[in-house]
């Protein structure tokens, strides 16, 4: 396999406003990235929290297997720098969450999952308040 | 298959992103491979009607 780890990028004004849930904001290269995250996400029609509420074994969502589709055909790849720079004048994030990765430069192999149960609560019919 | 990619310049003006999530990426650079896999389900049971309970799930 062809090495392609040859352009330099060059991001003259960079500006994250958040990162969070185990994000990653990377200037540099990198071998091997991996990135996973799994929510529940509730929505309730009214304020309600009760803390600790369920188990992500509990759903198929966070334990069904994702099947990956295998490459049969052998591709050789043949990359020419003809002019080896990336260049980005500016770069505004405002958010950068839940296992997600800004990088400014190479890497070699990404491999990133997220799995996501969104509920929604109602509080019981209120139809007929006409 | 032979896959031949000529670099020439590649040069970007300004980038405006209100946010990047949920295993997401954003990468100014070169990869080998990138996998990306992804589940967001909302199936029918997720839409409850009825007092605000805790979570029970099945």
């Amino acid at each position: 396999m062809t090495l392609m780890l040859q352009r330099t990028s060059v991001v003259n004004y960079l500006k994250v406003e958040t990162l969070s849930f185990s994000s990653i904001l990377e200037i540099g290269d990198a071998t091997y990235t991996q990135g996973f995250s799994r929510a529940i996400a509730i929505q309730r029609e009214a304020e309600a929290f009760f803390g600790y509420e369920a188990d992500f074994k509990s759903y198929s969502t966070f334990t069904d297997p994702i099947p990956i589709p295998p490459i049969t055909e052998t591709i050789s790849i043949n990359t020419l720098q003809l002019n080896p720079i990336i260049k980005v004048q500016k770069i505004d994030v405002i958010g950068v969450s839940s296992s997600s990765i800004l990088q400014i430069g190479n890497a070699k192999h990404i491999s990133m999952e997220s799995r996501v149960d969104h509920i929604r609560h109602l509080l019981s019919n209120h139809s007929d308040d006409k | 298959m032979n896959f031949q990619v000529y670099n020439r310049d590649l040069c970007v003006g300004d980038i405006r992103v209100i946010g990047v999530a949920s295993s997401s990426l954003l990468m100014v650079g070169d990869t080998q491979t990138i996998q990306l896999a992804s589940i967001f389900d909302t199936p029918a049971e997720s839409l409850i009607i009825g007092p605000f309970v805790p979570l029970t799930p099945k």
